[in-house]
C-alpha cells in the first residue's frame, strides 16, 4: 500500500479520535430518540459502523 | 445439568481444540498459513470473559461504561497500517519474541529493563488470567446449579484449570526458538474466538426473539426503569471524562497488552494480513457490543428485583427458561474466551519469564556449557514449568484475593498497570531521543503511583474493613490529588500517564544518549530504511572470531542449523568462508539467531562475553549510520541511473532496427518504382523507334503503334499519379471529407464505371444487402476509390464466367463490407503481402501487368485513413477481402487519422 493511502487510515484513526471526543460526542447526549433508541448509541454505533466500511473500502481499493 | 456431564462436555471441547491444533501444526497447508482471517480472529483474543459477562454486568449497572473497552480500540485500529506494520518489521528482522523483549531491545537491548517490564506484565496479567479462572469456576457452578467447594482438590473446575495448563504449556512450547510461529494454536485460538461470537449471537437471537417480542420490547419495556435514561446517556460531561479516559485505556492495551502483542506482531505470518483486521476485527467487536446491550436490558427485566450478579446474566437467562442446550453453549463461549486469554496469555508470560528474567539472570552461565540438546531441552521445560506455574499462581490468586472482586474491576486495573509500558512503547517507535534511563524512572514512578493507587486498595479490602496506620496517614496525605469528577480508575490512569510520561520525556532529554540504544533507536524509527540490511545499519567495533561465536551458536541450535546459517550468511554477503574475523553483521546476525531461543538480552550478553568491544562514540555512530545511508542512497540513485541508460540505449536500439528496415523498404520501393516505369517506357520507345525508323510501314499498323503509344503512356502517367497520391496519403496531406452518406448510393457510383468492362468479361455480379440503415459517416471520393480498386483487383484475377459478390452488413457498430471473387487462390504467405507496393508486379508473371500496382496498397491506406481495417483470406473457390470501417467516426479518432 501506499504511503499516501496509508496516511488516509491515519487520518481516519484521528477523525474517530476526535468524534468519539468529548465536546463532539456530548453533543448528542440528549434524551432524544433517534429511530426509537437513544440518541447517542445510535451516533456511537453509526460512527463504528461508517468507520468500518471506510477502512473496508481503503483497504481493497488501494490493494497491491 | 450434572457437574459429571459437564465436565466431559468441556473435556471433548478441549479435545476438539487439540485436534484443530494438531490439524493446523500437522497439515501447514495454504489455507491455514494464508489465511488473513484465521489472524484476524486471533487477535479476538481480546475478547475475555470480561467482555462475555463482565461486560453485560456493567451494562446493567453502570450504563454506557461498557463501550469504552471496544471503542477505545476502534479508534486505534485503522493506525495500525503504520503502527503495527512497522512493529512487525522490527520484530521480524530482531528476532523478537515478546513485548519485554521489543522494549528492551530498543533501550539499548538492556537486561534490566526486560527484567523490568517483565515485573509488570507478570503484575498486571496474573490477576488477570484468575479473573479468567473465576469465571470459568463461578459459571461452572453456576451451569451444574452446585455450590463451590472450599477444598480446592474436591472442587471440580479446579480440574477444569488443571486441564486448561496441560493444554497450554504442552502446545506453547512446541518449539525452542520463541520467535517462531505457532500454528497450531493460533488456529485453535481463531476458532474459539469464532465459536464466543456464534455463542453469544445465538444467545442474543434467545434472548430477543425468544424471551422477548423483539428488540423493541425489551426496550420499550427497560426504558419503565426509572434509571434506563441516565444509564444510555453520559452523566453529563463528568461521565464523558470518564468515559473518555477509559476508551484511551483501551486503546492503549489493545497495542501494548502482551497477548494481543504475542498476536498482532509475534505470530504475524505476513504483513498484509494486517490490513484484513484493520476492517475485520472492528466488525467483530461490533458485532459482540451489539448484543450487549439486549441481553443485559433483558436480564434486568427477568431478574427484577431478585439478587442474582448480573455479569451471569448470560447463563441465568437461558437457565431461567430452563433451556440446558444454549445454557451449555454459552458457558462454552465464555470457557473459550477465557481459556484463548489464559493460553495466550501464559505462552507469552512464560517466554518473558525464561528469556528476560529466568535465563538472564540465572541459567545463562550454565547454558553456555552446555550441549545443545540438553540446552534445548532445559528450555522447553523452564517455558513448559513457567505457563503450568502461571495458571496455578493466578488459581491461587483467585481463591485468596479475587474472589469477591467483579471481573470488570480487575481487568481495568490490569490494563492501567500494562498502559506504563505505552510511554517507552511508543517512545520505541516513534522518538530517536528516548533513552533508557527515562524508560526506567517513568515505568517505575508510574509503577509505584498504580501499585498504591490501585492495587493495594483493590486487594487490601479482601482482608481490611478500612485503611489503618502508616497506610491510612499516607493515603490521607494524598487525598489533595483527588479529582473528584474522575473516578478511582481514570484517576490514577491519569495521574500514573502524567508522570511516566513527563519523567520519560524529561530524563531522556537532560542526559547524554548510549551510542548503542541511539543505534537500535535509528533503527527503530527508520525501519523502513533498514528494512532490506538491517545486519548492516547494527554497529559494533572490536575484535571477535567466527569459531568462538560459533561455538556459542552449536550450544544453543545444534551443529548442523549453525553451519546451515553460517553458509546462508557468507551467501547473501559474499563473504568467504574461510574467514576468521568476525564484523559487526556477523555479532548481530549471530545475536538474532539466539534472540528467539534465549531473548535478545541474553543473546547480547553470551556474545560479549566471546568478543571484545571497543567503545564508540555516539557521534562516530551516528556518522557511520548516515554514511552508510548516504551509501545506500547512492547505490539505489545509480542502480537507477543504470536502468535508465539501459532503457535508453534498448530503445535506440529499436529505433536503430526500424530505420534499417524503412531504408530497405525505401530501396525495394525505388526498385520497383523504376522498375515499374520502365516497362512503359520500353514500350513507347520501341514503337516510337519502329515508327521513326521506317517509313513504309502500312496506315493500320502505325495507327496499332500510335495507340500503344497512347496507352502507355496513360498508365505511365497512372502509375505516377498513384505514387504521388499514395505518398500524399501517407503523409496525411490528404484530408478526408467525412459526411454521413448513403452506402448504397455511393455502392452504385463506384460500380457503374465498371459495368461495362463487367459485361464485358461475363462475369456474374452480385450484391447482398444486410443492413438495416445505410447512413454512414465516411469521405464518399475515397470509397468509390476504395470500391473500384478492390474490384479492378478482383476483375483481373476473375475468369470468365466468374463470379464477384459483394456482401455489406453492420457488426458491432461497424460497416463490414466483404467482396468475394472466384479465381486463384494467394499464396497463404503473401495474404499479408498484397497490400504492399507493386506486389503484383514482383510475384505475378502470368499477365501483363495492368493497372499501377499500387491499388491494393491505396486501399488499405484510405480503410486506414478512416480508421477500419481491410484484410484478404482464401476461401472456397476464390478470395475474399473484408474491409470494416466504423460507422460512426468519432471526431477526435478522425483528426488523429489524418495526421497519421
Amino acid at each position: 500500500m501506499k504511503k499516501r493511502h496509508e496516511q488516509k487510515l491515519i487520518i481516519l484513526s484521528v477523525g474517530l479520535m476526535i468524534a468519539f471526543s468529548i465536546p463532539i460526542s456530548l453533543l448528542f447526549n440528549s434524551d432524544r430518540e433517534v429511530l426509537g433508541y437513544p440518541m447517542i448509541l445510535i451516533y456511537l454505533s453509526a460512527v463504528w459502523m461508517i468507520s468500518i466500511i471506510i477502512s473496508l473500502v481503503i483497504v481493497k481499493r488501494y490493494d497491491e | 445439568m450434572s457437574s459429571f456431564a459437564l465436565f466431559f462436555v468441556v473435556l471433548f471441547y478441549l479435545a476438539l481444540l487439540f485436534l484443530v491444533a494438531y490439524l493446523a501444526e500437522k497439515k501447514r497447508s495454504k489455507l491455514w498459513i494464508n489465511n488473513p482471517y484465521i489472524y484476524a480472529l486471533s487477535l479476538a483474543v481480546y475478547c475475555t470473559a470480561w467482555t462475555y459477562y463482565g461486560s453485560i454486568g456493567v451494562a446493567a449497572t453502570s450504563g454506557l461504561n461498557y463501550l469504552p473497552i471496544y471503542i477505545g480500540p476502534v479508534m486505534i485500529i485503522p493506525a495500525w497500517i503504520y503502527i503495527n506494520t512497522r512493529i512487525v518489521r522490527i520484530s521480524r528482522v530482531n528476532k523478537i519474541s515478546s513485548l519485554a523483549d521489543f522494549i528492551s531491545l530498543r533501550y539499548g537491548n538492556s537486561r534490566s529493563l526486560s527484567a523490568i517490564i517483565t515485573v509488570v506484565c507478570l503484575l498486571a496479567i496474573v490477576p488477570y488470567i484468575g479473573l479468567q479462572i473465576k469465571a470459568i469456576s463461578e459459571t461452572f457452578h453456576l451451569v451444574t446449579e452446585t455450590p463451590m467447594s472450599n477444598d480446592i482438590l474436591t472442587d471440580n473446575a479446579t480440574f477444569v484449570v488443571v486441564l486448561i495448563a496441560l493444554f497450554s504449556s504442552y502446545y506453547g512450547t512446541r518449539y525452542v526458538d520463541a520467535s517462531e510461529k505457532r500454528l497450531g494454536i493460533i488456529s485453535a485460538i481463531a476458532l474459539e474466538s469464532f465459536l464466543k461470537l456464534f455463542f453469544i449471537i445465538i444467545l442474543g437471537l434467545f434472548v430477543i426473539y425468544y424471551a422477548f417480542d423483539g428488540f423493541s420490547d425489551i426496550y420499550e419495556k427497560a426504558s419503565k426503569f426509572e434509571d434506563f435514561k441516565e444509564k444510555n446517556t453520559f452523566n453529563g460531561i463528568e461521565g464523558a471524562m470518564n468515559w473518555m479516559v477509559l476508551c484511551m485505556i483501551s486503546a492503549t492495551a489493545i497495542c501494548i497488552l502482551p497477548r494481543q502483542f504475542h498476536t498482532a506482531i509475534v505470530e504475524n505470518r505476513q504483513e498484509k494480513h494486517i490490513k484484513t483486521a484493520i476492517w475485520f476485527f472492528p466488525l467483530y467487536l461490533l458485532i459482540f457490543t451489539i448484543f450487549i446491550f439486549p441481553i443485559a436490558w433483558g436480564g434486568r427485566l427477568i431478574f427484577d428485583g431478585q439478587k442474582v450478579n448480573p455479569e451471569f446474566y448470560s447463563i441465568l437467562i437461558p437457565q431461567h427458561f430452563d433451556n440446558t442446550l444454549i445454557t451449555v453453549l454459552v458457558f462454552l463461549g465464555g470457557l473459550s474466551s477465557c481459556i484463548s486469554m489464559i493460553i495466550i496469555s501464559a505462552i507469552t508470560l512464560s517466554i518473558m519469564l525464561s528469556n528476560n528474567l529466568i535465563i538472564p539472570y540465572g541459567l545463562l552461565g550454565k547454558l553456555k556449557s552446555e550441549s545443545e540438546e540438553k540446552n534445548t531441552r532445559s528450555i522447553t521445560n523452564i517455558r513448559k514449568f513457567s505457563i503450568f506455574a502461571l495458571i496455578i499462581m493466578a488459581f491461587a490468586f483467585y481463591k485468596y484475593f479475587i474472589l469477591k472482586t467483579s471481573l470488570d474491576s480487575v481487568g481495568l486495573i490490569s490494563f492501567v498497570v500494562i498502559a506504563q509500558l505505552a510511554p517507552a512503547f511508543f517512545g520505541a517507535l516513534f522518538w530517536r531521543r528516548g533513552s533508557y534511563k527515562g524508560a526506567v524512572t517513568g515505568l517505575i514512578a508510574g509503577l509505584v503511583i498504580c501499585y498504591f493507587g490501585l492495587i493495594i486498595p483493590q486487594y487490601y479490602f479482601s482482608y481490611n474493613q478500612e485503611f489503618k496506620g502508616v497506610l491510612r496517614d499516607m493515603y490521607n496525605a494524598f487525598g489533595f490529588f483527588t479529582i473528584p469528577y474522575l473516578g478511582r480508575i481514570p484517576q490514577i490512569f491519569f495521574w500514573s500517564m502524567l508522570v511516566n510520561t513527563s519523567l520519560f520525556t524529561i530524563v531522556s532529554v537532560s542526559s547524554k544518549g548510549n551510542y548503542r540504544e541511539r543505534n537500535f533507536a535509528e533503527l527503530y524509527v527508520d525501519i523502513d530504511k533498514y528494512i532490506q540490511n538491517h545486519e548492516n545499519a547494527f554497529i559494533w567495533r572490536g575484535t571477535a572470531y567466527i569459531s568462538d561465536i560459533q561455538n556459542i551458536l552449536e550450544r544453543f541450535l545444534g551443529k548442523n542449523k549453525t553451519e546451515q546459517a553460517l553458509r546462508i550468511f557468507n551467501l547473501k554477503y559474499n563473504i568467504d568462508s574461510k574467514t576468521e574475523t568476525a564484523d559487526s553483521r556477523f555479532i548481530k546476525f549471530s545475536e538474532n539467531l539466539l534472540a528467539g531461543r534465549i531473548g535478545t538480552a541474553s543473546a547480547k550478553i553470551l556474545i560479549e562475553g566471546v568478543t571484545k568491544e571497543d567503545k564508540i562514540s555516539l557521534k562516530e555512530v551516528l556518522n557511520i549510520l548516515e554514511e552508510s545511508q548516504e551509501n545506500i542512497s547512492l547505490n539505489k540513485k545509480l542502480t537507477e541511473q543504470s536502468e535508465e541508460l539501459q532503457k535508453l540505449s534498448n530503445d535506440l536500439r529499436t529505433a536503430n532496427e526500424s530505420l534499417i528496415v524503412k531504408d530497405r523498404q525505401k530501396d525495394d520501393f525505388l526498385d520497383s518504382v523504376a522498375h515499374e516505369l520502365r516497362t512503359p517506357i520500353t514500350a513507347i520507345r520501341s514503337a516510337g523507334e519502329i515508327l521513326a525508323d521506317d517509313d513504309d510501314i502500312p496506315f493500320d499498323i502505325k495507327q496499332e503503334f500510335l495507340n500503344n503509344i497512347i496507352t502507355e503512356s496513360d498508365r505511365l502517367s497512372e502509375i505516377i499519379n498513384d505514387i504521388l497520391y499514395l505518398d500524399k496519403l501517407q503523409h496525411g496531406e490528404i484530408s478526408l471529407n467525412i459526411q454521413e452518406n448513403s452506402i448504397i448510393e455511393t455502392y452504385k457510383k463506384a460500380l457503374s464505371p465498371l459495368l461495362h468492362l463487367i459485361q464485358q468479361k461475363n462475369i456474374h455480379l452480385s450484391e447482398v444487402n444486410l443492413l438495416n440503415q445505410f447512413i454512414f459517416e465516411y469521405d464518399e471520393a475515397r470509397m468509390i476509390q476504395l470500391f473500384q480498386n478492390i474490384w479492378g483487383n478482383a476483375l483481373k484475377f476473375t475468369e470468365e464466367q466468374g463470379t464477384i459478390q459483394t456482401k455489406l452488413f453492420e457488426k458491432d457498430g461497424q460497416l463490414i463490407i466483404t467482396i468475394f471473387n472466384t479465381g486463384k487462390h494467394i499464396p497463404e504467405e503473401d495474404l499479408e503481402m498484397i497490400f504492399d507496393k507493386f506486389y503484383q508486379s514482383k510475384n505475378q508473371n502470368i499477365l501483363k501487368p495492368t493497372g499501377s500496382g499500387l491499388g491494393l496498397a491505396i486501399s488499405k491506406k484510405i480503410v486506414q485513413a478512416h480508421g477500419g481495417s481491410i484484410k484478404a483470406e482464401n476461401s472456397g473457390l476464390g478470395v475474399t477481402f473484408t474491409i470494416s470501417i466504423p460507422g460512426k467516426t468519432k471526431k477526435e479518432n478522425r483528426n488523429e487519422v489524418e495526421h497519421h
